[in-house]
């Protein structure tokens, strides 16, 4: 059975307090927190001590999707100070400027690939630009960026067979065509099955599609049955 | 996403050592290749992640002369917008303002194209004649100028379809691997070209049928060819077929898919000189095929005027069809495709190379 979660900005955005809160009596093994905006960062990593955490065995962190040069350096110490060592720090690649600052994370570093809107870090090609400069950074990948890429899976196929021993983590979920994170549709679970077989079953699968409370049990089995393998050899 | 390579090593490879000059098929290249940066600055921000301009016909091919158009099409693979015909009238308009040539507009390019009827119209009452046009060109010599991703995202979602329905691919009892539905396709469609070239000659009796013959026998066969190899790709490029049977054993759609667009992205006249490297013992056929290629391109670059004053081109574009007996020029054209012709039999329709196995197994029956 494959460990999933939700990330926390899927549950209330902006208000990771209360995604804890709405997520605690599922009892899911994994967890996200999310920081995607700059304003959250310093709040959730001053909050991070007092939070209950002890159900999960999967924790990671969404460093902010976008932030200016002079906030960079602030940023990276915050995340490297601030976040246990043990976690996974999700960092989308476009909002990088300088790579060097971001050596020292090494494997917690997790790039992830991204949608088409962005200029880089799409394909296996694109990622390998980067993994050039972060050599020791880890991998999220995001099934749904990568099926809105490429909806016949080649390219997801190509991230998974290229970077297999940098996977730490899954983001799963819908990806529209405005690049918003939907509930987990039919068509895009027969994609994702395509490719299930080259996620590991330990790998922590994060849920990204933005749900109601009521909607969360059923997301998430929606999620497990889309990582089930549909091709038999 | 792979980028088109613009050299060409297998080809320079078979010139030196056929110890051949096909100098005709080096100007195209880089008269191909100048066109390409002319026509990528001028249409610089009509492309976009969900829309991109795909150029086929000779220019994709790396084989432009002086007298070719610029077949290309707005593929659009994503939200249908009103303003869709509004940006292919305006690239029409760029491209007549820096002097190219286009086709019609009411043909099968220089308009826009949504990539669902590509993708989801193949056989059937809907596949018309300018779908399988348009999907078979776009597969086999289509390149993108500007942003690739739309065209990139249709190329996979094409050969996905061809590939993943393909049950005899992966459960068929048979140990030859070559897709049978892309190839049964590539087959159609260059049949289909050979139908409409008479449907032609009937409905257009005025003009153009030599140079419309001419095309036929040499750059038509060309893209037949090219299909073909890279059908037979999927099992040639296995050394040891134990390799083979373990490779499709978990049926890997998207590696074959991967594979084939490594292949696409070579010009045709590539694809064919990798596939025919192997076989060195075949190097007169070699040097046969590819001359007689090199003449029909040098004879559509020919800007020298005939005693008419028109260039051997427009000289074939325009000659009546009963007047074609004891014409010099098409009795040029009609020699240089007879060679090239025979050239191919001499090549694929041998029981002495894997090639000429596959061709005469998936070719014919």
């Amino acid at each position: 059975m494959r460990r999933v979660g939700f990330s926390s900005g899927a549950i209330a955005y902006g208000d990771f307090m209360g995604a804890l809160a709405t997520l605690r009596e599922r009892r899911f093994p994994c967890l996200e927190l999310s920081a995607l905006r700059i304003s959250e960062l310093e709040p959730l990593i001053e909050a991070l001590p007092h939070m209950d955490l002890s159900d999960y065995s999967f924790i990671s962190l969404h460093a902010p999707s976008s932030f200016t040069e002079y906030e960079e350096a602030w940023v990276a110490d915050k995340l490297f100070s601030g976040v246990p060592e043990q976690w996974p720090i999700v960092i989308h690649p476009d909002a990088i400027f300088d790579f060097t600052r971001w050596t020292r994370f090494g494997r917690r570093l997790a790039i992830e690939n991204m949608d088409r809107r962005k200029p880089i870090g799409r394909t296996a090609h694109e990622l390998s630009v980067i993994y050039e400069k972060l050599p020791d950074a880890s991998l999220c990948f995001d099934v749904g960026h990568a099926r809105q890429c490429d909806a016949s899976m080649t390219e997801a196929f190509l991230i998974l067979s290229r970077f297999r021993e940098k996977l730490i983590e899954v983001h799963i979920s819908e990806v529209n065509s405005a690049s918003q994170h939907d509930p987990i549709s039919h068509g895009a679970k027969i994609a994702f099955q395509q490719i299930a077989s080259m996620i590991p079953e330990w790998i922590p699968v994060i849920i990204e599609s933005r749900v109601t409370s009521a909607q969360i049990v059923i997301e998430a089995s929606r999620a497990i049955d889309a990582l089930a393998p549909a091709r038999v050899a | 996403m792979v980028a088109r390579r613009e050299s060409m090593t297998a080809l320079e490879a078979l010139e030196r050592r056929t110890g051949s000059n096909w100098e005709h098929l080096r100007i195209a290249r880089q008269s191909s290749a100048s066109e390409r940066v002319e026509i990528t600055e001028a249409l610089d921000t009509f492309s976009t992640a969900d829309a991109s301009i795909v150029v086929v016909g000779s220019l994709a091919r790396g084989e432009c002369t002086p007298g070719s158009d610029v077949d290309w099409t707005l593929l659009l693979d994503g939200m249908s917008r009103p303003q869709d015909e509004q940006l292919a009238r305006d690239i029409r308009q760029v491209l007549e303002r820096i002097r190219k040539k286009q086709p019609g507009r009411e043909g099968a390019f220089g308009t826009f194209v949504s990539s669902h009827d590509l993708i989801h119209r193949i056989g059937g009452e809907t596949d018309t004649n300018m779908n399988t046009t348009r999907r078979i060109l776009l597969l086999l010599e289509s390149i993108s100028i500007g942003r690739p991703d739309a065209h990139s995202r249709v190329l996979n979602n094409i050969l996905f379809r061809y590939l993943e329905e393909d049950r005899g691919l992966w459960f068929g009892s048979n140990s030859s691997k070559v897709p049978r539905f892309l190839f049964n396709d590539v087959a159609r469609y260059w049949r289909t070209m050979a139908v409409d070239f008479a449907y032609k000659q009937r409905t257009r009796p005025d003009g153009g049928f030599l140079l419309r013959n001419t095309k036929l026998r040499m750059s038509r066969k060309l893209l037949f060819l090219v299909g073909m190899m890279i059908c037979f790709d999927c099992h040639t490029r296995f050394e040891d077929p134990r390799d083979r049977v373990e490779f499709y054993k978990s049926k890997p759609v998207e590696a074959v898919i991967d594979r084939l667009r490594l292949v696409l992205a070579q010009p045709p006249l590539e694809i064919l000189a990798s596939s025919l490297i192997p076989y060195s013992t075949f190097d007169e056929s070699i040097k046969k095929l590819f001359t007689a290629y090199d003449e029909f391109i040098g004879m559509l670059a020919d800007e020298t005027l005939l005693p008419g004053g028109l260039t051997k081109r427009d000289h074939l574009d325009t000659l009546h069809v009963d007047k074609i007996e004891g014409d010099p020029v098409a009795t040029q054209a009609r020699e240089i495709s007879h060679r090239f012709r025979d050239a191919i039999t001499e090549l694929f329709l041998t029981r002495d190379t894997e090639l000429g196995k596959l061709t005469i197994e998936y070719g014919v029956f």
